[in-house]
Formats: C-alpha cells, structure tokens, sequence
C-alpha cells in the first residue's frame, strides 16, 4: 500500500469512527498483536513483535461498525475484531495486518430488564461489568469462566464460551437470547426476538462460535438468573477415574448440580494440592448444587448415595467452598502455566462412551511422542449424554528450544497430535476456546466434506474474505 | 530506559496477565485496550528486551494511569502496576523525555509553586495558633474550596492552624515523576513545616498518603502525626465535639481509592456519615471503591476525567443513590462536572454541618 492510500484510508476510518478512535500508534498496534495465545506471547518474550494491524479502530456502535466495514470492503482490507484480547487461540491476532476492529466502546450496558430476565449490552461490555449490573439488582448472569474479568460479551460469544456452573446453566450459546450483528458489507441485521423457535435455522448458531469470520456481534442480550437461595459445595475423591465418570454419569440422570468437575490424578496432585489444599493421592471432584433450599437439600442426599456407590472418599464441603472462592486464583502469574514454558489446552468433548477412551488415548500420545511434556487433565463441564476434557500439556523452558521458531513447531507437533489422538477417538477439535490460527488446519480433518457448508456462508457473507482471514480454517 | 530487577519481574508477571481488565477506570472509560495494566507492562517489556524505544507514544501511555492501583487490589499474587508505572514516569525524567503536558506543570510548579499554575487564593484565610495543623494541599487551594470544612472545625472547637504560604506536600511531583530528587526535596521542605506541629490533618487523602507513606518510603524526616479528614471527624462525632442529629439523608459514600486502598482507612467514612443519616452503598465500595476523578490528569485527559467521573455516577444511580458524598477534592470537583439531573452531591462536611 502507498503512504498516500494509506493516508486516504486512515482518514476515511477517522470519519467513520472520529479521529481519537483510529490509531496508528505503536502502543496501540503493539497491544493488539499479542493475545493469551502461547506463541503471541513467546514472540513477545524473546522480544519480537507479532503481526500488528494498521489501523487500530474502536468504533461506538453498529452504525460505525458498519461504515468500518464498507470502507473495508471497498479497500479490501482484513478486518481482526477484538474484544480484551484474553482468547487462547490467536483469533483476535490480526495475522494479515489491515484494520483491528477493538469492540471495547460498544460497551453500554441499555437494560438491565428484570422482567425478561435479560441485560442488553453492547458486545464490548466486560463480562463482569453486567455481571455487577445484574447484582446491583439482585441479580446474577451465572456465567463464570476463569477469564469472566478480562473478556467481553462479543468474545465470549465468538468463541463459543462456557463458565464454571455450565452443567445447571449452559454454555453462553444457552445464555443469549437476541442479538445484533453487522455483515461483512455493512447491513446491521437482528436475530429473531427469541431463541428456541422454528422459524428457520437459528441465526444466534450460525454467529455464535464464528470467531469474527461471518461479521461483527454489536448487541446481546444475555439471559440473567435470580441469586439462589441455597449454593452448597461437596468434594470427593475417587479411587479411580472410571469411577467418577460413572458416578457422574448416574448422578445427570436424576439431577444437574451447577459446577461439576473432576481432576484427574495428575491434577489433584499438582493444582489442587497447591491450591486447594487437597493432599490425599486420587481423583477430586467438586460438585455444586444450587437453588431453592429444599430443592438443594433434597439434590445433596442424591448426591451423597449416588456417589458412596462409586466408592467415592466425601471430603465435605470445606475443599469445594475453597476451590469456589480460588476458583480464579489458578489464573493469575504465579499460578498458572507461564511463559517460558510451552503450554497448551486441548479441551475436548464427547458422550460419556468416547470420553474416558479419550482421555487415555490422548495422555499416552502425548507423553509418548513427546516424553518432555507433561499432561494433566480435568473435566469441568457435565451434561446427561458427556463431558469434556481440559487436558493440558506442559513442557518446563529449559525443554523449549531456544529458537523461537523451533519452539513453535514443537508446540505445534504436540498440538496435532493430541488433536488428531482426541478426532480419531470420537472428539472435536475444540470444546470451549475456539480455533483461531491455532487450529484452524484441523477442521477440515473433523469436518471433512461438512466444511462446505461453513464455507458456502462465508463465501456468501464475506464474497472479499476480510473477515478475519485464515481463523477457523476459512 | 533502565528499570530495576523488581520492576522488570513486575512487568514480565503482568504483560500476558488480563484478570485485572475490568477494574481499570481509565480503561473502561475509554474502552481501548492499551489503558490496562497488561497493555502498559506489555509495552514496557518490549522496551526492557530492546524491541522498541521507550518513544514518545509509550511514555503517553504510561501517563494514562491514575495509578489508583484497581488492579493492584485485584491480583491475588500481588503484582504492582504502579510501582513498575512510577518507575518508568521516573525514567523518563531522567532520560528527559517528559512529556510536553507534564513538563508544563513542573514548570508551573517552578513558577508558581503549584503544578497548576494558579495564584495564591484569596478566599481561603489564614489562621494562626494551636498544636494542630489543617492542612489543605494543593488541589484544594488551586481548584478546591474548603470554606465548609474550616467552619465546621470552628464549630467543633477545634484549635488550629492554617496557613497562607502551605508548602505542597510532593504528591503531585511523586505522581509525575516518582521519586525523583527534585520530589524528596519538596517533601522534605514540607516536612521541616508540618514539624512545626504535634498534628496534622489532611483534608486531601492524596496528601496524607504521601505524608505517610511516600515519606517513610523516601527517607523523609516527618515527625508530627498525620491524620486524614475524615479520621478526625470520626473522632469529633465520636468525642461530642461535634453533636449530630441524625436526619433522614439517603447517603452513598465515595470514598476514593487513595483512602480505602492506599491507607486502608474504611470505616470513619461509614462511621460520620451513618451518624448523619442511612448509609446507601454502592456496589463497588471500600477496597472495590472507583476513582471518580483525578485534577491533575484533568490537566491533559479531560475529556477521559469526564468519562470516569461519569462512570462512577451510573454505579451510584444504579444503587438509587439520593446524595453521594466524597472526601476528596479532585473527585468532587469532577463529581461536580459531570453530576446528572435528580441527585444530590455533597462533601462530607457539608453534611455535618446540616446535622449540628
């Protein structure tokens, strides 16, 4: 591009969205290159910059949003959104320079509406800001990822997010019920008023977990729930993992607590030992029930008989109220995996028939062919039918090579070997955190020929391909 | 730009940490990404590892903290965004790359002995006698009005002074520059004053910080005792020597961060105004509390001050807030600014004085 197109470009954006709100300053680009992505932050370590936008542009709401993208299509220019920047996958990296587009300033909370029992926001609201608004009114969105403080509504729902009390509240493809969305060339369109209907395929799906690829998410409206009256934690600990997924299992089939999550003996080990407190040799569990008292005392002795059946050690409600109150904690420097180690998490899910194969399958591939890494796993979110795994595999620095180059293949072998171990066994490329540039070379090995038709939208909504090219194999 | 190990470990903890993004006032004021701490130690890592120059643009950014420490509050392990902040605003003094805005104010400083250029006030008298200093700091007498607050000490028969030519404490300078030679030199020339006195209170918390903090910190030799405003009030209501009927005043705190997190003071706030009338909170509040507004970065990011002044008046009217009362100059004055139809705003000793 010429100084002077760029120039033409840079003030038709200023137009578009006021000068103070397109920047090219090195601040500015520097901070949207580098996301909770392992080789973002890699790169930045050893002190090399990423792909950086050209221009770094906030619009306010749809209406701006759209002009950005008109000008986009006219100049084709790729257009990255970015919501905080906390993804894992490197979707938000603008990975082909062009326009970052930063949702944060449509972050106006317009209704807290108690009788709908929904918040309507701008995408680029912080989770935890409508949370707040939701308890300044009694309130509470249920939805609690370790990441609720540094993410945005629109982030969530491009990748497709889950909090903690999944099992009783769902995923936030469950939470939203409307949504406002500004195509590739420009039209603002709304989803149906509400979800759950059968007029046509729901359009909430079809933009939900599309990473930015189909058009920008500029409202929501997120469903927000009563306080419960009664929240009660339960930690067990099992002699084996067949014995937890049955146990688990059987207890979905009579009622859903709000957290459930396993750990496997690795875990409990390391994490939970340290954060927790948990110092006996098995597998924890953390069970939540929650509601209407009676309700919950009633779904506690079901919890109890179902579990003793399994064997399984009742270690009370101390471990599971201090995992509630740290549930965060493991997310901060100092706790989690860090740079200069090589990390990753490979959340998968399956039915309960594929699940355990899968587990298994995955930590000898992984501790196999890559005998410097360590593999740990969890399993946090339940359904009556599976559950997923949150296998992680760590490789301490000093087994990280020092060329970052070498070090990003490395990290990429052990990526697709567990994915491709986790496919091969009944899984999918991802559970929770999306695919991004990570693993967008894996959907067409889990998708195969049905790749045609996320391709055949995109072509259709995005005939120019800005819309975050090369994130979620398209 | 050299940084020492302390800060570099700082930096590199919160560069690639996000948990702290929604605490940030400037940031959710402005809504862009580079007004976190994560943005800021992410920059000040590339400029530690050489990748780019400690440039004009970065040095912008690192002015565009209130240094409130939100997020300090907010990490568990205990990272510092303000201590690696002060320390890169020092280096660029000493590198003498200080942005043009804020060598205006040091150099109002030097002309006028304010950063904010004003002449001495001549509303604000001067009072001599008594062990007991009442000191109003530079915001106050540059932007501030303390005329409610002086006659609610006479009415409580306190004995105290207040002086026509206050020294300024260094808060301002340390906010700038960090502790560079030219801010221990102005808090040791405070000190040699507040000396002169067994107590001093602040009406600014800013400046009680600063006295009690930055001053140990700094090696500064300050004898006399520091209290804040409303700890001394506390102490008057409790006393008798202020005598309070209780009203039916609805009244939310806003207590700034200096107050509930720098000086861990939490309940005398509470304390005067539960004796005045019913507490409402706000959400947000003691150590949770958010800024509301800083004077001198209204200096150069008005507009930004607005929005975070704003901000915190949509916390209030969400929790149905009839009257919010502050205790610091800065937040009230941009409290003021931007206050919205339908409720009240008032300083803490405004509301004593309606309930004597």
């Amino acid at each position: 591009m010429t100084d002077f197109l760029f120039d033409v470009i840079a003030t038709e954006l200023e137009d578009a969205v006021g000068r103070e709100n397109c920047s090219t300053r090195t601040i500015d680009k520097l901070t949207h290159s580098v996301d909770y992505f392992w080789l973002s932050r890699m790169w930045a370590d050893r002190g090399l910059r990423m792909p950086e936008g050209d221009f770094i542009v906030a619009p306010k709401d749809a209406k701006e949003t759209s002009a950005v993208l008109k000008i986009a299509n006219y100049y084709k220019i790729p257009v990255t959104t970015w919501g905080a920047g906390g993804g894992t996958q490197g979707g938000a990296i603008p990975v082909c320079g062009g326009i970052v587009l930063d949702t944060k300033r449509m972050n106006k909370i317009y209704d807290v509406n108690t009788q709908g029992m929904y918040i309507e926001c701008g995408t680029g609201s912080i989770y935890k800001h409508i949370e707040w608004a939701a308890n300044e009114k009694g309130y509470a969105t249920m939805h609690y990822p370790s990441s609720l403080t540094c993410s945005t509504v629109g982030g969530f729902l491009a990748h497709r997010g889950i909090g903690v009390s999944s099992t009783k509240y769902g995923k936030i493809d469950d939470m939203v019920l409307q949504m406002e969305v500004v195509l590739p060339n420009g039209d603002i369109i709304e989803t149906s008023p509400a979800p759950k209907h059968a007029a046509g395929p729901d359009l909430n799906q079809i933009f939900i977990g599309s990473e930015g690829t189909l058009g920008v998410m500029t409202k929501a409206q997120m469903r927000i729930y009563e306080q419960p009256e009664s929240r009660k934690f339960r930690g067990f600990l099992f002699h084996n993992m067949t014995d937890a997924f049955n146990a688990g299992r059987e207890l979905l089939q009579k009622f859903k607590p709000s957290v459930m999550r396993l750990y496997d003996e690795a875990e409990t080990a390391s994490l939970i030992k340290k954060i927790v407190g948990v110092e006996k040799k098995g597998a924890f569990m953390n069970i939540a029930i929650e509601g209407v008292k009676e309700i919950v005392e009633v779904e506690e002795k079901l919890l109890l008989s179902t579990f003793a059946k399994y064997g399984a050690e009742d270690l009370g409600s101390e471990y599971g109220e201090k995992w509630w109150k740290e549930k965060i904690t493991f997310f901060y420097p100092g706790h989690m995996m860090d740079i200069p180690q090589c990390f990753g998490t490979m959340d998968t899910i399956a039915p309960y028939d594929k699940i355990e194969k899968i587990y298994w399958a995955m930590k000898e591939a992984i501790e196999t062919n890559f005998p410097q890494a360590k593999f740990i796993a969890h399993f946090s979110h339940w359904y009556e039918w599976g559950c997923m795994i949150y296998d992680r595999f760590i490789v301490d620095g000093k087994d990280v090579p020092q060329d970052p180059h070498e070090a990003f293949r490395l990290h990429q072998a052990i990526w697709n070997c567990g994915v491709r171990t986790a496919l091969a066994n009944g899984g999918v490329v991802n559970d929770h955190h999306g695919v991004g540039i990570k693993l967008g070379r894996l959907m067409k090995e889990q998708y195969g020929p049905a790749m045609q038709v996320f391709e055949g939208i995109k072509k259709q909504l995005d005939p120019n391909g800005i819309m975050n090219p090369f994130k979620l194999g398209l | 730009m050299q940084f020492t190990e302390k800060s570099k470990q700082h930096i590199d903890s919160c560069r690639f940490c996000w948990m702290c993004h929604h605490v940030c006032p400037i940031g959710n004021a402005t809504g862009l990404e580079r007004n976190t701490a994560r943005a800021r130690a992410l920059g000040l890592s590339m400029v530690a590892r050489g990748a780019i120059e400690y440039s004009e643009d970065i040095i912008n950014n690192v002015y565009e903290c209130s240094l409130c420490g939100g997020c300090m509050k907010d990490c568990v392990t205990g990272w510092d965004p303000v201590m690696f902040t002060k320390e890169a605003r020092l280096g660029a003094a000493l590198d003498g790359k200080l942005p043009e805005y804020v060598m205006k104010m040091l150099e109002n400083f030097a002309a006028k002995g304010n950063i904010y250029g004003t002449e001495k006030n001549p509303n604000i008298p001067v009072i001599g006698g008594g062990d007991i200093l009442f000191y109003l700091g530079e915001d106050t007498r540059a932007k501030g009005c303390a005329k409610s607050a002086v006659e609610l000490l006479k009415k409580a028969g306190v004995n105290f002074a207040l002086l026509g030519d206050e020294p300024i404490s260094g808060y301002s300078l340390d906010f700038l520059i960090g502790a560079a030679a030219e801010t221990k030199a102005v808090m040791e020339n405070c000190a040699k004053t507040l000396n002169n006195y067994k107590k001093v209170v602040c009406y600014d918390p800013a400046d009680a910080k600063v006295m009690k903090r930055e001053y140990k910190e700094y090696g500064v030799d300050l004898k006399a005792e520091v209290v804040t405003f409303t700890e001394f009030l506390a102490d008057l209501v409790k006393s008798g020597a202020l005598k309070v009927k209780k009203s039916d005043m609805k009244l939310t705190p806003q207590e700034s961060p200096i107050l509930a997190r720098d000086l861990e003071e939490l309940d005398s706030m509470r304390e005067v105004l539960s004796a005045c009338g019913e507490l409402v909170e706000m959400l947000l509040n003691k150590k949770d509390t958010v800024l509301a507004g800083n004077l001198i970065m209204n200096e150069y990011m008005p507009e930004v001050m607005e929005k975070v002044a704003e901000g915190r008046w949509v916390n209030a009217l969400n929790m149905d807030a009839k009257i919010l009362v502050t205790a610091c100059t800065a937040e009230y004055e941009l409290l003021k600014k931007t206050k919205p139809e339908g409720v009240e705003l008032m300083k803490i000793e405004e509301v004593l004085l309606k309930c004597l």
